[in-house]
């Protein structure tokens, strides 16, 4: 991101596209550049930023033919990419979808519609709640879920962050940078985080890691003061005195938009065919919202691919 | 040097030639504290009165008749009008930058329509039963990508409400206000100016306006 940065400019809304995309992450552009260079009309619909949640990954290093890469250019990059083929991207929440024979209507949040034949959910997951006691009482207190937007506001103080996956281990790198102290705590004995981002971790004098704990509570009076953690196997309660808790402790599909439209897992997760095609015709899904065994951009990007391929034959 | 890469230069030269009908006023108060800011910015409007001659910029120190005209409060801050300078409550204190800009562009694209926002026919008709003002606080910070929607909203609802001031704050550089509401999560959206009265993240219209009633009650 520039110190001015223009991405988030709406595009004004047709009535009609041939394809619909739900969610401007990497694999609904992927879908956009597909379906533009095979000549359709395309409309991009985010609710935050284009590129998605890529952007708010600190660094990537699995997307081939970028060693290292930071995550918002990356997906400035795919953005640019789609917007350079002519995908058009609005900024608004969709909040409706309804299917009518060949066409689907896509509703926004001011009430306006846009129609189309094929219709590619991308919404991709949100952040998992720990689900402890203090948690939703002290959200917008010092517990948050997104360390590009907050970190700063966490200037020189002291931090914990919750989780030892990727983004756990990921996002304390780069609070390291801005904070005093960052105590990881992991709730399994181990880290699960790709090696190289346990190494990073392992060597910042900034950051403790602390496993083998659960968090039983945020604990504050206006603000959070500390957190309670308990030891797996002795069950010992320890506080750790902090001013913010970073939670990573995995995601959720968001698909409150096609609940009651499309077929989906007991974990929210919505089924597709080996063409990323749901139950309802010309209704696809990609990226990390659908059934899959591996979540990564690169998946992510193949979905889209295979969804335009399919549905530009079948529908359009 | 220039702020403003030259590509988004002639992208946004092109956006105003298109969308803009009218003429938008850019009322921009300074002052010597925040100076580093003050200066950034007032550069930053340079440059954008360069791209369309409907953008008219005026610049006034914090302390000074205009500044008490219209009540401000931090510098920088910025307000935007039509030409007739009639205060419609939208209003940045600190620079906005970073995803934040993408909120001015837009903001100056609905000035240049007759400052029309596009809301629902239930949110106008909501805004319609307001009896009395609301103040819409919602602190920001360059590096969020939630925080435009909910910047936009708060923005769009004053327009369509004369009851209604949305100041889009960004947290880090009005350091003391956004401590002094315990801003720790952004977008933070504090009602009334009401420490105890807010909520955090983005939300789609119809939710943003009912949290937003609910909270001025």
């Amino acid at each position: 991101m520039g110190l001015f940065d223009i991405g988030s400019m709406s595009a004004e809304v047709k009535e009609y596209y041939d394809i619909v995309i739900i969610g401007a992450g990497p694999a609904g552009l992927t879908a956009a550049i597909y379906a533009r260079r095979a000549g359709l009309t395309v409309l991009v619909i985010e609710k935050a930023i284009e590129g998605g949640a890529v952007t708010q990954t600190h660094i990537v290093e699995n997307w081939p033919g970028e060693i290292s890469i930071e995550g918002q250019i990356l997906g400035q990059k795919f953005a640019d990419h789609a917007k350079h083929f002519g995908a058009e991207i609005h900024y608004a929440f969709a909040q409706k979808v309804t299917a009518e024979r060949e066409y689907k209507i896509v509703e926004f949040d001011n009430g306006s519609t846009v129609k189309c034949k094929v219709l590619i959910i991308a919404t991709g997951t949100e952040p998992r709640k720990l689900g402890v006691p203090g948690e939703s009482e002290f959200r917008g207190k010092g517990v948050t879920y997104c360390a590009a937007c907050d970190g700063y506001l966490f200037k020189d103080k002291d931090v914990v962050v919750i989780g030892g996956g990727d983004s756990a281990c990921d996002e304390s790198h780069f609070l390291a940078k801005i904070v005093n102290s960052v105590t990881m705590i992991q709730n399994l004995p181990y880290l699960t985080a790709a090696k190289v981002l346990q190494e990073r971790i392992l060597n910042d004098p900034k950051i403790k890691v602390v496993t083998n704990h659960v968090v039983k509570e945020i604990r504050g009076n206006k603000k959070v003061e500390e957190i309670v953690i308990t030891h797996n196997e002795t069950n010992e309660e320890t506080v750790i005195k902090t001013d913010g808790v970073f939670i990573y402790v995995g995601l959720l599909p968001k698909t409150e938009i096609v609940k009651d439209v499309v077929t989906m897992n007991d974990y929210g997760y919505i089924i597709t065919d080996e063409n990323m095609e749901t139950n309802v015709p010309g209704i696809y899904a990609v990226g990390d919202i659908r059934i899959k065994s591996l979540r990564q951009i690169v998946t992510a990007t193949a979905d889209g691919a295979i969804a335009v391929e399919h549905a530009a034959k079948k529908y359009l | 040097m220039s702020l403003l890469a030259e590509k988004d230069k002639k992208y946004l030269e092109d956006l105003f030639e298109k969308e803009l009908e009218n003429n938008v006023k850019l009322i921009f108060f300074y002052d010597d504290d925040n100076a580093e800011y003050c200066d950034l910015e007032s550069q930053l409007l340079d440059e954008l009165r360069e791209l369309s001659e409907k953008i008219v910029v005026e610049k006034y120190p914090k302390n000074s008749e205009k500044g008490s005209e219209y009540n401000i409060e931090f510098a920088p801050a910025l307000l935007l009008t039509l030409e007739d300078s009639k205060d419609r409550g939208v209003r940045f204190y600190g620079v906005p930058s970073g995803h934040e800009f993408a909120t001015l562009i837009q903001d100056i694209v609905t000035f240049g329509k007759d400052a029309r926002p596009q809301l629902s026919e239930e949110t106008v008709a909501k805004l319609m039963e307001l009896d009395k003002p609301i103040r819409i606080s919602v602190f920001v910070t360059p590096t969020c990508p939630y925080c435009p929607k909910a910047a936009l909203t708060a923005h769009s609802l004053a327009l369509a409400s004369d009851k209604i001031i949305a100041e889009v704050i960004e947290a880090n550089e009005i350091s003391d206000l956004s401590e002094q509401f315990g801003v720790s999560s952004v977008p933070h959206i504090a009602v009334n100016r009401n420490p105890d009265k807010f909520f955090v993240g983005a939300f789609p219209e119809p939710q943003f306006l009912q949290q937003l009633l609910e909270l001025s009650e």
